[in-house]
């Protein structure tokens, strides 16, 4: 854990609303100049940040889809507002991580007003630290050099997790979704690993067949190639979102029968398995996959 | 204007991605029959093709029984004949090649749906379009190109058209699919660019903004002009004629959303979450055209 929260390494917050209003009062270019490119040294350097506008707070949960059933972890949280908003508007269990007592003072204060202390807990720790590995839905607020260390980390989150941040984002890993209000808001969900080899079955009634599927990965996007007999044929318009993963096949395994085979699905671990369909419209087939991987 | 319609298609002559380009000496020889035979000055080769690629065609363009698809450059007529068959609508196919159009006939009685399909001996670019709501294409680009100022003005604000491989150079597709081609999907947008003045009623008190939209295609942005400031439209979005923003006020995100019928635009606005959702109608009357168009 040590190594992933090295000397200087920037934990980013959001300050109270009234302190920031202050300092922009205070107008000059040089606390302006500040505000705009925060840091927040893990114990050196006290910057003073925005927080988070509040109608930005709101895009960001109703970005992720928080509901009732969510827990919600808001890395670096302020002066809570992520956290409180998630329990008061969204009905959800949240999480904030912060590092100034001061601040998870405040939140709490905060969730004692809001009557929502029941389904809210501040943690006064380093969220490089944090196990958040029961979260549902991640919320962020972090400099490029943050966001960059904290990705490969976040890909090892259970898959369908949701991330959601606004104006940095994860470099090469790009948003599943992004929306402007005000400010440019992430999601990202996180995507269950499919790079590999992997033996298809297919059950079309009267005629079950199996085909060989390598799969290509990188993050939410993936292709790949598709051995079937014949030439290797593509495998086209996929869509992996968390463990949920869609996919189109050409058959033509039959020259003067050529299909199209539409695969929707479920991935866990080294199996695959869902349903589809041969063919659109009223000539569509249905039928049942299952996929297992290979080596 | 000299109409010519050619022989077979060479592989790879037209194909122009890498993938396609592979695919293609493939795909051209397992398929039979055609499509695409039109109308231009740049002869359009006679292209078939494949099932999937016709079913393709018809799934993007999600096609109802209530649907008039019109196939441009009909071919031997197997998009027109899936179109009723597969997917249960009226459908109508268009082709300079009188021989392919009695094929056409012949075809479609013998997959009974004669009552529902026409085929014409008729070219597309002079032929009336405005009955279509789904237009399929499998055109070279010069022809596509030039069809497109015609079917923005046919066809109704909604209609969906499907390009098979080649698009149009200046509209970006509402979506882009690859199966083993190309295939996008435009969706005719309403005229929604201009000045017009929204009111709605929301607790807090009446709103009456003025509203303005540029337009480029279904790409729309713009704002409100209130007393005193300048409310950005965020997420604006125009499918066909539905569309979709949201302005910012006093902290909270005002969703509109509303249909586009000529000069008036109605719908409901929504704010709030899980819950505590709430929502008002709204419309707005056009009280400008845009800027050089007045």
């Amino acid at each position: 854990m040590e190594e992933e929260s090295p000397r200087g390494l920037v934990n980013l917050r959001k300050e109270s609303p009234l302190v920031s209003r202050r300092r922009f009062m205070a107008g000059t270019a040089a606390v302006v100049g500040a505000v705009a490119t925060p840091i927040i040294g893990q114990q050196f350097f006290e910057v003073p940040f925005v927080p988070t506008p509040h109608i930005v707070v709101d895009e960001m949960l109703r970005l992720a889809n928080v509901g009732a059933g969510d827990v919600v972890y808001d890395l670096g949280s302020g002066d809570g507002r992520i956290v409180i908003g998630a329990a008061s508007k969204f009905g959800a269990r949240a999480v904030g991580v912060e590092l100034s007592d001061h601040l998870i003072y405040q939140s709490e204060e905060s969730a004692q007003q809001a009557k929502v202390t029941d389904r809210v807990k501040f943690l006064q720790q380093d969220f490089f630290k944090t196990d958040f590995s029961d979260a549902s839905v991640i919320t962020l607020y972090l400099l490029p050099g943050v966001m960059r260390r904290l990705r490969d980390r976040m890909l090892q989150l259970r898959p369908g997790t949701r991330l959601v941040a606004h104006d940095f984002d994860f470099d090469e890993w790009r948003p599943d979704v992004k929306t402007t209000i005000r400010k440019n808001v992430f999601l990202w969900v996180v995507p269950a690993r499919v790079q590999g080899r992997w033996q298809m079955r297919v059950d079309l009634p009267g005629d079950a067949f199996g085909f060989e599927l390598e799969a290509r990965q990188k993050y939410q996007e993936v292709d790949g190639v598709v051995k079937m007999e014949g030439p290797p044929g593509g495998l086209w318009e996929t869509k992996l979102e968390g463990d949920r993963i869609r996919f189109v096949v050409v058959d033509a395994r039959d020259r003067d029968n050529e299909g199209t085979l539409y695969f929707q699905g479920t991935v866990s671990g080294k199996t695959m398995q869902g349903d589809g369909a041969r063919g659109v419209g009223s000539r569509a087939t249905r039928f049942k996959w299952q996929a297992t991987r290979l080596g | 204007m000299t109409v010519v319609t050619t022989g077979r298609w060479s592989a790879g002559a037209t194909a122009s991605s890498p993938i396609a380009r592979t695919l293609l000496a493939w795909a051209a020889y397992c398929c039979i029959g055609a499509v695409a035979a039109a109308t231009l000055d740049v002869p359009t080769p006679y292209v078939p093709s494949t099932r999937g690629n016709v079913d393709e065609m018809l799934r993007l363009a999600a096609v109802q029984p209530g649907d008039v698809v019109y196939d441009l450059g009909s071919g031997d007529g197997r998009v027109v004949i899936a179109a009723a068959r597969d997917w249960g609508a009226r459908a109508v196919g268009l082709d300079i090649d009188g021989e392919l159009v009695a094929q056409s006939r012949e075809a479609a009685r013998k997959e009974g749906v004669a009552d529902r399909t026409e085929f014409h001996v008729r070219d597309a670019l002079t032929a009336d379009l405005r009955e279509a709501s789904v237009v399929t294409m499998y055109l070279l680009t010069p022809l596509v190109n030039r069809l497109q100022p015609k079917l923005l003005k046919e066809l109704k604000p909604g209609s969906r058209i499907v390009a098979h491989e080649y698009g149009f150079a200046d509209w970006k597709a509402d979506r882009h699919v690859q199966v083993s081609k190309n295939f996008f999907l435009y969706i005719v947008p309403a005229h929604v660019g201009g000045k017009w003045r929204l009111s709605t009623a929301l607790p807090d008190g009446a709103r009456d903004y003025d509203l303005e939209f540029q337009q480029r295609y279904q790409e729309v942005k713009g704002g409100a002009r209130v007393s005193g400031g300048y409310l950005p439209a965020f997420e604006s979005r125009l499918a066909g004629e539905r569309l979709t923003f949201v302005l910012n006020e006093n902290d909270v995100s005002y969703r509109y959303e509303g249909r586009v019928a000529g000069s008036l635009i109605e719908g409901r606005v929504r704010w709030g979450f899980g819950p505590k959702q709430n929502e008002a109608s709204w419309r707005a009357v056009r009280v400008g055209l845009p800027s050089g168009e007045e």
